[in-house]
C-alpha cells in the first residue's frame, strides 16, 4: 500500500518519450488539417488538398474560360475534340501547426492510479502529434523553442531542441509572438493557473486569429479526490501547504470547483470555435490523439 | 482477591482500569501525523479554505493496541498470581503439623511435602513455634515445639515410609502435650488408618482454634492385600478405599531379577472395595514370581512380595522298594516323580536306608514327603517325621504290601485294617472298584472323576466316626481311596493303593497328576530350613510361628514409600524370628525380604484383607477448614504481563513507523535476503545429496550381489594363496571337479570361486580347497580365527601340501610345504588326525574307494580321528560317527589331477602316467564333496536293510 496517493516525479526529457510518442503516432493515420481552415499561403507542401491550386500533381481538365491565360491551355488534350481544355494542378499547401506542452512543476505529478505523470503524458501527446503532422507534410513548431519546421523528422528535432532548451517554469501558456494568423495552436496542459489568467490568454490568441486546441491533462487523483483522513496537501508550484483533518469531507466541494473550472474552459473554447479535449492520464495516450485527430481533420477516423 | 485461580496481590490498583475510557478519549484526540500528499490542484483546495480542523481518529486497531497496553500495565502492577494458595494458617500461637508419611503417601508425596514446607515457611514468617509429627512416628512422635525453620529441613529430608499408620499413639501424644496449639494442620492421606477415630476425638478435645485438614484425591489408590497361589492361577486380592475411584487397573508380576513375567487386569464391580486379580500361568512361571505390583500406583501398598511360601514345593520321595531298580516301570517312585516333576522339585532319597533318607530330606527343606509303601520306621526316624509333620510338613503315604502288613503305625490319617483286600481276583467276591467321588471339601474338589480308574487291591480303613471327614476320595463302594488328617501344622495323606500300577491303574491316569498337584499345593509352606529356620506357618502371612530358638534374618531388599524395590536402608534391623509371636512391621522391620537370596521371608504391608476406608470428614470438628494439596506452585504473572506490554509497545512503534512510511523498503529487502538464503541453501544441499547418493549406490551394490548369488548355489571354493599360477591351477582343478560332479551326481555346483580368507565371508561354502605354498606369509591370527570359526561352524577345509614326491604329509621327511602347513595349523584348534581308515565314510560316500589319489598316488588322506573305534566293535560295514571332519589333509595335489583346460583336456599329467589314476582322483573329489555335504548319511544308509527288516517289511 502506497503511503501517499500522489507523488511528484522527475521531469521526462523529450528524447526519452520520443519512442513512446512514435509508438502512439504509428497507430494514427495521417492527419490532414481540414481544408477550410488552411490559409491560402504560398507555402508549398507536398500533400494534396483535394482542390485546385498550386502544385505539381495533375488534378483535372476543365473547359477553358474566357479571359484565362492562353498558356494554361493543354493543347494535347484540346486536340482530341472541339473544346479547349485547361489543365488544373492539385493544390499542395502546408499548414502550420504549433504544439506546446506545459512543463510547469504541477505537471510533474503522478498518482497511484495513473501510469505516468501528467508531464510525461503531455510530452508524449505533443511529440506524437508532431510526428503525425510532420508525416502529413505540415509545418510543425514549438512556440518559444523552434520555428515552424517542414520536415518529416520534425518530431525528432523538436525533441532534441526540448532537451537543450531551458524550460521556463513560469510559462503557463505558449508565447504567441511568432505565431501567424490562421495557424493552428495545440496547447497541452493541466490548466491549473488561475482560471481568469488562462481565459485571458486564450482570448488573446483568438484575437490574433489563431485557431487552437486545448488538451486538458488530468490526473485521476485530481478528478476523483480519493483522499481521506488527516492530510497535508502541498502545492508543487508554490510550495504552499494545506492541512485538513478530514480530507474526505472536501471531496464534494472540490469536485464542484474542479468541474466549474473545466466548464469555464470548455465554454470559452466553444465560443471561440476552439477544440477542448479532456484527457485523463490513466487512459491511453491514443484516446487523446484520436480525439484531436478527429477534431483537426474534421472527419471521423475510419 | 481471587478470581478463577487468579489472585491479585494489590487489587486496588485494578481500579485504575476505570481510567481506560479516559485514555481512549485521549488517544482519539491526539491526531496522528498527517499524510503528506503532493497535490497540484491545491489552489482549488485553498479556495475551499481552512475549515474544521478536527483531527481524524487514529486507526481503531492502534487505539485498541494502546488501550491493551495500558490495561496490561495496570494488571501487572496489581501483581496477579495464578493458582495462589491462600495463607492457610492464622493466629499467632504454636502450630502443630501432623504429616501422614505412611504407606499411602507415595503418589502425592511431592505435593504433601511442598504443602508442609509452605505451611512451615508461613509459620516461620510469623515466628510461630511449630511442632511437626509424622504419622509413622507412633509413640516416638515429638510434640515439643521448635522454630519452624528447623523443621523445614526435616520435611525436605522426609520420605514416605512403607509402614502402616497408627494414629492411636499420636492421639495419646497430643493429649499429653502441654502446649496450647493455636493451629493444627493435618496433612492426611485421606485414609482412615488405625486409630484415626481416636485421633479425631483427641484433636476435638483439645479445642484448637484453627484446624486445617488436608486430604488428597484417593480415587487411584489401590492396594494388594492377599496372595493365594490357587491351583489354577495366582490370585491376589486388590482393595481400594474409595468406592468412587477408578474401577479398573492392571498389575504386573516380576521375577527375582525384576523382569516382568505377566500382566493382568482387575475390575471392581459396583461399590465393592475388593476385587481379585488372577495371573493364569503355568506353575513353573508362577513359581518364578517374587513380586506383584499394581501398575502406576506409586505407593507401598500396591506391592506384594512372594517368598518360598508361594513357590513350588520341594518334594522328597522315599520308597520301601528295592533301591536297585533295574526295571524303572516297576518302581513306585517312577510314577510319583513323573507326576510331580512338572510343578515341583523332586528330591529322591540318596540313601536306600530310610533312617538315613528321611533326615536327609528334612535337611533339604522338602515341604512334602512321599513315603511309598513303607511299613515300619525306626523310632528315631518316626520321631523326626512326627516333629516335621507337626511343624507343617505334608506327609503323603502310599499303601503297599509292607504298609498293609506293618503293625501299628501312628503316621496314618485313619486307623487301618491290617492285610488289605483284593478285588476281582480269582478268589475274591467283588469286582474291581472304580473311583467315583472326590469329596467336596477336599483339595481334590473339582477334578473330573475318571471312568477308567479301577482299584483291584487296597488297604481298608477301620470304620470310624470321623472317617468321612478324613476322606478325600472314595471308591464306588464307599471305601476311602485317599484319606487325610491334619497333625500339628502339617498333614498326613494316605493313598490306600500303591504308587505303582500293581494295585490299581490310578498311577497311570492323568488324574493322578492332578491329585498330587493339589496335595502339594496344600503343603503350603517351606519347612524349617536349618540355616535360616525361617519357619512359617501353613497360613500365609507375616505371623511366624514361635520356635524355641530365635533367629535373626538380615534384611535383603526393601519396598520404599513409592512401592519400588530398593536396597535396605542402614536403619533396618534384622528380622527376629521366634523371639516374638508375630512380626510387627515397624521402622526397624519395614516390608521387604529378609534372609539370603536363596531363602528369605517376605514381609508384606498387607497379608490379610486390609478393609480400607476413608476418613469421614463429617466426623472432624465442625470448625475444621479443608485445604487441598497444591498441585502446582503458584505462578506470578506480573513479569509476563509487563513483558507483553513491552512487546505491544514495540508493535505500536512499528505500526507508527509503518504508517509514516519508514518500512516501505524493508519487506523488499527481507524478501531478497530470504530468497537469497534459500537459494544458497538449496544450491549447497543438492550437490551434497547427490554425492551421498552416488557413494551409497556405488559401494553397496556389487558386494551384496555376490553374496546373494553365493547363497543360492552350492559352490566349491579355493583359497587364494597369492601365487597366481597356483591359484589358476586351483580354479582349473575345481572347475574340472565341478564338471565331473555335475555329470555324475545329482549335485550341480556353481562355478568355483576363489576366496580371500582374510576378507570374504566363508559361511557359504561347504568345502574350502587350500593348496599350501611356501610363497607369501602365514595368515595372521585374525584370519586364522576366521578359518577356525568356519571349521567350527560346519565347514571343511581340504589342505593340499602337493609334496608327495618330497615325502608328503605324515611321513618322516618334512618338506617345506608340510612345514608351512604346520605353521598354519599351529593357530588352529585341530583334533587328533588319522589317515582315512578302511571303514570311514569317505571310502563310501559316493564311490567305493580304497585310495585317494591326486596327481600323485601314494599320499594318504588325513582326517579327524573318529572316537569309539574300540567300543563300537560290532561288525558293521561302515564306522558310526557323527559330523564331518572339519579338516582333510592330502599331499597328492588333487587340483593338479582335476585341472582341465578350456577345451576339456587335462592340464597336468598324473604321476605315474596312468589314466585310471585321474579317474580315481575325480572319484576321490566326488567322495570328499559328498562327504562334506551329507556327513554320515551314507554310514546310516548301509543299515537300511537291517532297519527294514526290523520294521517287518
Amino acid at each position: 500500500m502506497a503511503l501517499t496517493i500522489g507523488s511528484a516525479v522527475p521531469s521526462e526529457t523529450g528524447t526519452s518519450v520520443l519512442a513512446r510518442a512514435r509508438e502512439r503516432a504509428s497507430l494514427i493515420p495521417d492527419l490532414l488539417i481540414e481544408a477550410q481552415r488552411i490559409a491560402n499561403t504560398v507555402t508549398n507542401g507536398w500533400h494534396g488538398r483535394r482542390r485546385r491550386g498550386n502544385g505539381d500533381t495533375f488534378w483535372q481538365f476543365r473547359p477553358y474560360d474566357q479571359g484565362e491565360s492562353m498558356t494554361r491551355i493543354d493543347w494535347r488534350r484540346s486536340a482530341r475534340d472541339d473544346s479547349v481544355y485547361v489543365r488544373d494542378q492539385e493544390w499542395e499547401a502546408a499548414h502550420t501547426v504549433w504544439i506546446w506542452a506545459d512543463s510547469s512543476p504541477s505537471m510533474l505529478f503522478k498518482s497511484e492510479a495513473a501510469q505516468v505523470s501528467k508531464q510525461s503524458r503531455a510530452l508524449v501527446l505533443a511529440l506524437a502529434m508532431t510526428e503525425i503532422l510532420a508525416k502529413s507534410g505540415e509545418r510543425v513548431g514549438w512556440p518559444g523553442i523552434t520555428n515552424a519546421l517542414s520536415s518529416r523528422v520534425a518530431a525528432e528535432r523538436i525533441a532534441a531542441e526540448l532537451m537543450v532548451a531551458t524550460p521556463d517554469d513560469d510559462l503557463a501558456f505558449p508565447p504567441l509572438a511568432n505565431i501567424r494568423r490562421r495557424s493552428e495552436l495545440i496547447v497541452i496542459s493541466d490548466f491549473l493557473e488561475p482560471i481568469d489568467t488562462t481565459l485571458g490568454r486564450i482570448n488573446e490568441a483568438a484575437e490574433q486569429g489563431i485557431h487552437g486546441s486545448l488538451i486538458h491533462v488530468v490526473d485521476p487523483a485530481e478528478e476523483r479526490f480519493p483522499y481521506s483522513g488527516r492530510t497535508e496537501f502541498t502545492d508543487p508550484e508554490s510550495g504552499n501547504k494545506l492541512t485538513f483533518g478530514r480530507a474526505e469531507t472536501l471531496a464534494d466541494e472540490y469536485a464542484t470547483l474542479f468541474k466549474a473550472r473545466r466548464d469555464a474552459l470548455a465554454q470559452q473554447c466553444k465560443r471561440l470555435g476552439w477544440n477542448y479535449i479532456v484527457h485523463h492520464s490513466d487512459n491511453l495516450a491514443s484516446t487523446a490523439l484520436v480525439a484531436l485527430h478527429v477534431r483537426l481533420s474534421g472527419e471521423a477516423l475510419s | 482477591m481471587s478470581l478463577l485461580g487468579l489472585t491479585f496481590t494489590s487489587p486496588l490498583i485494578l481500579f485504575s482500569l476505570l481510567s481506560l475510557p479516559l485514555i481512549w478519549w485521549l488517544l482519539r484526540l491526539t491526531p496522528p501525523r498527517p499524510k503528506q500528499e503532493v497535490f497540484p490542484p491545491t489552489p482549488i483546495l485553498e479556495e475551499i479554505g481552512q475549515r474544521e480542523e478536527t483531527p481524524a481518529q487514529s486507526p481503531w486497531w492502534l487505539t485498541l493496541l494502546r488501550l491493551l497496553m495500558a490495561a496490561l500495565v495496570i494488571g501487572a502492577l496489581a501483581e496477579p498470581v495464578w493458582n495462589a494458595q491462600d495463607k492457610s494458617i492464622t493466629g499467632t500461637g504454636p502450630v502443630l503439623i501432623v504429616l501422614d508419611n505412611g504407606w499411602a503417601a507415595g503418589p502425592n508425596w511431592q505435593e504433601r511435602a511442598a504443602t508442609a514446607e509452605k505451611l512451615l515457611s508461613q509459620a516461620a514468617d510469623d515466628s510461630r513455634p511449630t511442632a511437626l509429627i509424622f504419622s509413622t512416628d507412633g509413640a516416638k512422635a515429638d510434640v515439643t515445639t521448635v522454630r519452624a525453620q528447623q523443621l523445614l529441613e526435616v520435611v525436605k529430608a522426609a520420605q514416605p515410609q512403607p509402614l502402616p499408620v497408627d494414629y492411636t499413639a499420636l492421639a495419646e501424644r497430643i493429649r499429653e502435650s502441654s502446649v496450647g496449639f493455636d493451629t493444627l494442620v493435618w496433612l492426611s492421606s485421606g485414609l482412615a488408618h488405625a486409630g484415626a477415630d481416636e485421633f479425631v476425638e483427641a484433636i476435638d478435645g483439645l479445642n484448637i482454634p484453627q484446624i486445617v485438614y488436608y486430604a488428597p484425591a484417593t480415587n487411584n489408590l489401590q492396594v494388594l492385600t492377599q496372595i493365594n497361589n490357587a491351583p489354577e492361577a495366582l490370585v491376589a486380592r486388590v482393595e481400594r478405599p474409595d468406592i468412587e475411584g477408578s474401577n479398573t487397573g492392571t498389575a504386573t508380576a516380576f521375577d527375582q531379577k525384576g523382569r516382568s513375567i505377566a500382566s493382568s487386569s482387575f475390575e471392581f464391580t459396583g461399590e465393592d472395595r475388593a476385587a481379585e486379580i488372577r495371573f493364569v500361568l503355568p506353575v513353573e512361571l508362577r513359581n518364578e514370581i517374587t513380586r506383584i505390583a499394581i501398575d502406576n500406583n506409586g505407593q507401598a501398598g500396591a506391592v506384594q512380595l512372594l517368598d518360598e511360601r508361594f513357590r513350588r514345593r520341594r518334594v522328597g520321595l522315599v520308597s520301601g522298594g528295592k533301591a536297585d531298580q533295574a526295571q524303572p516301570l516297576l518302581s513306585p517312585l517312577y510314577y510319583i516323580s513323573r507326576a510331580l516333576n512338572p510343578f515341583s522339585e523332586v528330591r529322591e532319597a540318596r540313601d536306600a536306608n530310610v533312617a538315613q533318607a528321611v533326615p536327609q530330606l528334612i535337611e533339604e527343606n522338602v515341604s512334602t514327603m512321599v513315603l511309598a509303601d513303607i511299613g515300619t520306621l525306626p523310632d528315631a526316624t518316626l520321631e523326626q517325621l512326627e516333629k516335621w509333620v507337626d511343624s507343617g510338613g505334608m506327609l503323603v503315604r502310599f499303601a503297599g504290601p509292607r504298609l498293609a502288613s506293618a503293625p501299628d503305625d501312628t503316621l496314618v490319617p485313619v486307623e487301618l485294617r491290617r492285610g488289605g483286600r483284593s478285588l476281582g481276583g480269582t478268589l475274591t467276591w467283588g469286582t474291581p472298584q472304580p473311583l467315583t467321588k472326590f469329596e467336596v471339601n477336599s483339595p481334590f474338589e473339582g477334578i473330573t472323576v475318571p471312568e477308567d480308574v479301577e482299584v483291584t487291591r487296597q488297604v481298608l480303613a477301620e470304620p470310624d466316626i470321623d472317617l468321612i471327614e478324613k476322606t478325600w476320595a472314595s471308591l464306588a463302594d464307599g471305601t476311602p481311596l485317599v484319606t487325610a488328617s491334619q497333625r500339628g501344622q502339617g498333614w498326613i495323606v494316605l493313598f490306600h493303593v500303591t504308587a505303582d500300577a500293581s494295585w490299581s491303574n490310578l498311577p497311570l491316569s492323568g488324574v493322578f497328576v492332578d491329585m498330587l498337584r493339589r496335595i502339594v499345593a496344600v503343603s503350603n509352606g517351606a519347612i524349617a530350613a536349618d540355616k535360616t529356620r525361617s519357619t512359617t506357618a501353613a497360613s500365609a502371612g507375616p505371623a511366624v510361628e514361635e520356635e524355641t530358638e530365635s533367629v535373626a534374618l538380615p534384611p535383603l531388599s526393601m519396598i520404599d514409600g513409592f512401592g519400588s524395590l530398593t536396597a535396605p536402608a542402614t536403619t533396618v534391623r534384622p528380622l527376629q524370628i521366634g523371639a516374638q509371636s508375630t512380626i510387627q512391621i515397624s521402622a526397624d522391620n519395614p516390608p521387604g525380604t529378609y534372609g539370603t537370596s536363596d531363602a528369605y521371608v517376605a514381609i508384606n504391608l498387607f497379608s490379610e484383607p486390609a478393609d480400607l476406608s476413608l476418613i469421614d470428614s463429617a466426623k472432624l470438628p465442625a470448625s475444621t477448614q479443608k485445604g487441598s494439596y497444591q498441585t502446582e506452585s503458584d505462578f506470578e504473572l506480573k513479569s509476563w504481563l509487563l513483558a507483553a506490554a513491552i512487546l505491544l509497545l514495540a508493535l505500536d512503534c512499528l505500526a507508527v513507523l509503518w504508517m509514516a512510511g519508514a518500512l516501505r523498503r524493508i519487506p523488499q529487502f527481507a524478501a531478497v535476503l530470504l530468497v537469497g538464503g534459500l537459494t544458497i541453501a538449496v544450491a549447497v544441499a543438492i550437490p551434497l545429496h547427490r554425492a551421498q547418493a552416488q557413494e551409497s549406490t556405488g559401494a553397496a551394490a556389487p558386494a551384496a550381489a555376490i553374496d546373494f548369488e553365493d547363497t543360492l548355489r552350492t559352490r566349491l571354493a579355493y583359497v587364494i594363496t597369492g601365487d597366481a599360477q597356483l591359484d589358476s591351477l586351483s580354479k582349473k582343478g575345481l572347475t574340472g571337479l565341478t564338471n565331473f560332479i555335475a555329470s555324475r551326481t545329482s549335485l550341480e555346483p556353481g562355478q568355483p570361486v576363489g576366496v580371500d580368507i582374510s576378507k570374504d565371508e566363508l559361511a557359504f561354502y561347504p568345502l574350502l580347497y587350500w593348496p599350501i605354498t611356501t610363497m607369501g606369509t602365514v595368515p595372521d591370527d585374525k584370519t586364522m580365527a576366521r578359518v577356525d570359526a568356519f571349521m567350527k561352524s560346519g565347514g571343511s577345509v581340504l589342505f593340499d601340501t602337493r609334496d608327495q614326491l618330497q615325502g608328503g604329509f605324515g611321513s618322516r621327511r618334512i618338506s617345506s610345504e608340510t612345514q608351512r602347513l604346520r605353521e598354519i595349523l599351529l593357530s588352529l584348534d585341530i583334533p587328533p588326525l588319522e589317515p582315512v581308515p578302511d571303514d570311514h565314510v569317505l571310502t563310501r560316500a559316493f564311490y567305493l574307494l580304497s585310495v585317494f589319489p591326486g596327481r600323485y598316488l601314494e599320499g594318504k588322506l588325513w582326517v579327524e580321528t573318529s572316537e569309539a573305534r574300540e567300543a563300537d566293535a560290532v561288525d558293521r560295514p561302515t564306522r558310526q560317527g557323527d559330523g564331518v571332519s572339519s579338516i582333510l589333509i592330502t599331499s597328492n595335489d588333487m587340483a593338479g589331477a582335476w585341472a582341465i583346460e578350456a577345451d576339456g583336456s587335462a592340464s597336468l599329467p598324473v604321476v605315474p602316467p596312468n589314466p585310471t589314476q585321474r579317474t580315481y582322483a575325480y572319484r576321490t573329489g566326488v567322495n570328499i564333496v559328498m562327504y562334506t555335504l551329507t556327513g554320515n548319511y551314507k554310514s546310516d544308509q548301509v543299515h537300511i536293510p537291517a532297519l527294514l527288516e526290523r520294521l517287518g517289511q
